[in-house]
């Protein structure tokens, strides 16, 4: 006759069973696609950055070759530089703008607050070629409008074709990136400081602080889980950047808009080196968990 | 909420349902088992078509096949059209999904160095036309005698200036008007006459990418008499002092400008709306293909050169058949292209469709076109059809990335021949490999 | 010094209002130019002094874009559907492409989400860490591998290609999963007390509750792949397959400074998302604050 305690672990015994059984199934559709489309191309990624990979032949195992041809590549480390130009120029930038934009507008009549917000959502909903499209006629160095602005208000004394010299490229594209990923970050602010407890704010204020003081002090430290999100997201953004780099530049001139991204779609349908490929692949990954622990990590101590 | 999730579930599983009806109406190129000549004997194939002439135009190619099917109802034939921008990504994302079309029409450089050299290619050798070019089917022959690609037309790629606004600027007394030529030195002093007239962008050296090279090629090693390959197409020789020289002298001459945001179909359409006074990028079809927007005179010129007879580009195109395992597919395939190329009279349309010159001699095509006689004044002066040489596709990719740098360098001789070097040398590197 | 302080504010209230109005002015620009450019014909477009507004309307462009190409309006089995201009075509597909991907999100990640938020079981760690790590993998890193899978399972050049890595992408779930933690345990808890099985405590109780979420999931899901571009380049080829963005684009390469022409494809591609999200717009940015806030 089993004991009391044995009937105990029994019985939790079955209800771990059960309660495993239970959030497996609840997981299983999702799984499905997850391990499937992300989970096992990554595993297969690793495995055929192993081989020399091409077109109409079988792969040729290699080792670690095309790692070790990936670090002496120049082009791969302008590419690894220009990604991280544009993941550290608009992360900051999108966060400090939409930022300013929302707590300027959240003061506003209402009417005029969904006003603004509306609008700078709008490019994010055009839709990336549609935007990249009418930004690559604008920047157009023979009939763009930049030129003539610039001509006009005397800031340029001649036409600069835009995305074809290597010093304005990259920064063009990460303009238009810019313009396309801060209406999110706003909506999120001003709503954000919509929610900041009016109460401390206004303690502060009889306590004498300024308004600067009492948004660094009492706002800003509220809205921290907002910030992080954002963080999130617009670093996703930036490095998932593609269409701008393909439709507008493919990656030139001289490699300035290279991106690690451009670089992996070059090489597999340019070049036909999908272990090569693969294998620039598998470092971005790297780099992109390492950078998405230590996102995890600060909202963790905050 | 329940019934909200019911309805999810249902619509999820009717968009399942459709996905699988839609699945497999939407496959251009069936799996081989489905399309063992089905019951009633049909098999589908697919047609992808660079833009050549006409043939990226629906009612064109949709007539030919609807000709076609008048004999053969037993063939459906699904095209798609492709650009030289995005259309070799789509080929090569097509091949390494499995789902590589049955007949592509494009090039050598395509079908034979590139596609036939990786063993994707059938053999077409016993479905030539008798009488076809001697020249033209060798440049469609690969080393071991197998013929990737079924040739139909060729030209001789050359450029165009805008006539009127030349003859504004006087400076057609550069140019030899009866043989459409140029020396070295007549270009240059034209181009600085045409510049002089206000016009700021005479011609442009396009380098955004691979599309349309020829002519930036044609007009680099024409200038002072360079080379690009080898006569056995063994290597590339284009790091000379005399492309150097070329390069140096585009640099410096005002109102030539590199430009690494345009390939040559953006070259084309700004020499067409008139902001480009030159085209490097030209041949008899992209003529008649702008005819509604031109509004000026084009005039085809050669490319110059020192003594003013240079050596002019060839292009080549015709049908390959992708080698996709399946017989009836491949037979169906042969059987359209060989409908499209052996008879006569079938054959003069498709070459007019194209708007390039035939490659076997033919009654009848272009009868009485004058555009198309002042273009074939160009034949003459084609030369080596090196484009078959190995490593191509990488010799391509480094002939504009090193436009690029020399339009952004200082256009100094020895700066110039150390990034033309280097381009040869991982072209010359790659050729090896292969 | 009050005084001072509140002058002060106001200028700056003011300076802000006319700066923002005037970015907000540059961020309507390239949608006002793309629909008059639309309708403008090529003098217009191609002239060096901006022509502000066209000096003459014309259909010219959405008239050439409709002629460009052509595609069955639908096809089941050998039944096939009227032809009608390729971009009707391919917004049907683009429709279509995310709305199923957005259902099958939703379904999906509500369900992971409630587990992982709610249950206790081995290997949630695990899969959690693989979530978030794959979270920011852009997909351009599994390209290759996913061109095969997709080719070897008969999908490459189906719109289903382009649904599926949607799908997988794990971030629906983590928004739900942070958004269900919010929610009292002991709700679920007290309905499988009652004897409701496990089914009927995620449909009556957990999912009214995590419905702002789903929400929230949706319309990302939806605008997500709507722009997807990068998947819908890999995966889809034939004319009758493509989407409005891969259309214009495919149109791009082939008339690459036709911008009329362009603007027009653009135009189609954006309006009727726009009219979607003007008229919605509450729920928009309900949704997108929900999604945030509360994770």
């Amino acid at each position: 006759m089993p004991s009391d305690t044995q009937v105990k672990r029994l019985s939790t015994g079955r209800l771990v069973l059960h309660e495993n059984v239970a959030a497996y199934l609840f997981l299983l559709p999702f799984l499905i696609f997850f391990v499937g489309f992300v989970l096992y191309p990554m595993f297969l990624c690793v495995y055929t950055s192993l081989f020399d990979a091409t077109m109409g032949r079988e792969d040729i195992y290699i080792g670690l070759q095309n790692y070790q041809e990936l670090f002496s590549d120049p082009v791969f480390w302008v590419a690894l530089k220009n990604t991280a130009i544009i993941v550290l120029v608009s992360v900051p930038v999108t966060c400090a703008f939409s930022l300013w934009v929302a707590s300027a507008i959240s003061k506003m009549p209402v009417a005029a607050t969904s006003a603004f917000r509306c609008i700078f959502y709008l490019p994010v909903v055009t839709g990336s070629v549609a935007v990249t499209m009418v930004w690559k006629w604008m920047f157009n160095n023979y009939y763009g409008i930049f030129n003539y602005l610039g001509q006009n208000t005397g800031l340029i004394d001649k036409p600069i074709n835009w995305l074809g010299d290597p010093k304005y490229a990259l920064g063009c594209i990460i303009l238009i990136l810019l313009t396309t990923s801060v209406g999110q970050p706003i909506v999120l602010y001003v709503s954000a400081l919509d929610n900041v407890d009016r109460t401390l704010v206004e303690a502060a204020a009889v306590d004498g602080a300024t308004p600067f003081q009492a948004f660094w002090k009492v706002k800003w430290p509220q809205m921290m889980p907002t910030t992080l999100y954002i963080l999130v997201i617009t670093t996703i953004n930036s490095f998932q950047c593609f269409a701008l780099i393909q439709l507008l530049t493919s990656g030139g001139p001289k490699n300035s808009t290279m991106t690690i991204m451009y670089y992996i779609y070059y090489n597999a349908f340019k070049l036909y080196r999908y272990g090569y490929g693969n294998a620039m692949g598998v470092i971005l990954a790297i780099i992109i968990a390492i950078l998405s622990a230590v996102q995890l990590r600060l909202g963790k101590e905050k | 909420m329940k019934k909200l999730l019911a309805m999810l579930l249902a619509l999820c599983m009717v968009l399942a349902l459709t996905a699988c009806g839609g699945q497999t109406a939407t496959n251009p190129t069936p799996q081989p088992e489905d399309d063992q000549p089905a019951d009633d004997g049909t098999v589908t194939i697919s047609l992808w078509t660079y833009p050549i002439g006409d043939w990226t135009d629906e009612t064109t190619v949709k007539s030919f096949i609807a000709d076609f099917n008048a004999v053969h109802p037993e063939i459906k034939v699904n095209v798609e059209y492709l650009d030289y921008t995005n259309g070799d990504d789509k080929v090569n994302t097509a091949i390494e999904g499995g789902n590589a079309p049955d007949i592509i029409m494009e090039g050598p450089e395509r079908l034979i160095a590139n596609w036939g050299a990786k063993g994707l290619m059938l053999d077409l050798a016993d479905m030539v036309p008798e009488g076809t070019y001697d020249g033209v089917l060798g440049s469609c022959t690969n080393a071991n005698g197998a013929v990737y690609e079924l040739p139909v037309c060729m030209t001789a790629h050359c450029m165009a200036i805008n006539l009127e606004v030349f003859e504004e600027a006087d400076a057609l007394q550069y140019i030899d008007l009866e043989s459409h030529t140029w020396t070295t030195e007549d270009f240059f002093q034209a181009v600085q006459a045409v510049y002089d007239a206000g016009y700021p962008y005479v011609g442009t050296v396009f380098c955004g990418g691979q599309g349309g090279d020829q002519g930036t090629r044609a007009l680099v090693t024409n200038l002072y008499g360079g080379t690009y390959a080898n006569p056995e197409h063994t290597a590339y020789t284009y790091a000379s002092e005399e492309n150097a020289q070329a390069l140096a002298a585009l640099c410096a001459q005002d109102g030539i400008t590199f430009d690494p945001s345009i390939v040559a179909s953006d070259e084309i359409q700004n020499f067409v709306n008139g902001t480009f006074q030159m085209a490097f990028c030209w041949n008899a079809t992209q003529e008649v293909n702008n005819a509604d927007a031109l509004d000026f005179d084009v005039y085809p010129m050669a490319f110059p050169a020192e003594d003013g007879v240079p050596s002019l580009q060839g292009g080549i195109w015709g049908y390959g058949v992708f080698d996709n395992h399946d017989e009836a597919r491949a037979e169906a395939a042969k059987t359209f292209i060989r409908y499209l190329t052996e008879d006569d009279a079938v054959y003069a349309k498709v070459v007019e469709a194209t708007h390039f010159q035939p490659v076997r001699d033919v009654d009848g095509v272009y009868e009485g076109n004058e555009l198309m006689a002042e273009y074939a004044l160009m034949n003459p002066l084609m030369g080596d059809y090196y484009q078959i040489t190995k490593g191509w596709t990488t010799a391509r990719t480094e002939w504009w990335n090193m436009l690029q740098r020399v339009g952004a360098s200082d256009g100094s001789v020895e700066t110039i021949l150390a990034e033309l070097q280097a381009a040869q040398d991982a072209a010359n590197a790659a050729a090896e490999a292969e | 010094m009050k005084n001072l302080t509140n002058t002060k504010s106001r200028v700056y209230y003011i300076l802000a209002f006319v700066l923002i109005l005037l970015i907000a002015l540059s961020f309507l620009f390239p949608l006002y130019w793309i629909i008059t450019g639309s309708f403008k014909v090529k003098q217009d477009i191609l002239s060096t002094t901006p022509v502000w507004f066209p000096t003459e309307w014309v259909t010219k462009n959405y008239e050439s874009l409709f002629a460009k190409r052509s595609a069955p309006l639908f096809e089941i089995g050998s039944f096939v559907g009227p032809t009608i201009p390729g971009a009707i075509r391919w917004l049907i597909n683009t429709v279509f492409m995310s709305a199923a991907a957005m259902l099958l999100t939703c379904l999906t990640a509500a369900m992971a989400g409630y587990a992982l938020a709610k249950k206790r079981f081995y290997g949630r760690t695990l899969i959690f860490s693989l979530i978030v790590a794959a979270m920011a993998l852009p997909k351009q890193v599994i390209l290759i591998p996913l061109l095969r899978e997709m080719s070897a399972l008969n999908l490459y050049d189906t719109i289903w290609a382009a649904i599926i890595p949607v799908v997988g992408w794990p971030f629906g779930v983590f928004l739900i999963k942070q958004f269900a933690e919010g929610i009292p345990t002991e709700m679920v808890e007290a309905c499988r007390i009652d004897g409701a099985g496990e089914w009927r405590a995620f449909t009556d109780v957990m999912f009214p509750m995590i419905k702002p979420g789903v929400g929230a999931c949706a319309i990302f899901t939806f605008i997500n792949s709507w722009n997807d571009y990068f998947m819908q380049l890999i995966m889809l080829t034939s004319t009758k397959n493509l989407t409005i963005s891969l259309g214009i684009a495919t149109m791009q390469g082939e008339n690459s400074t036709d911008f009329g022409l362009i603007m027009a494809g653009s135009a189609l591609a954006a309006v009727p998302i726009l009219i979607v999200f003007v008229i919605f717009q509450k729920y928009f940015t309900k949704g997108i604050t929900m999604g945030a806030v509360k994770g």
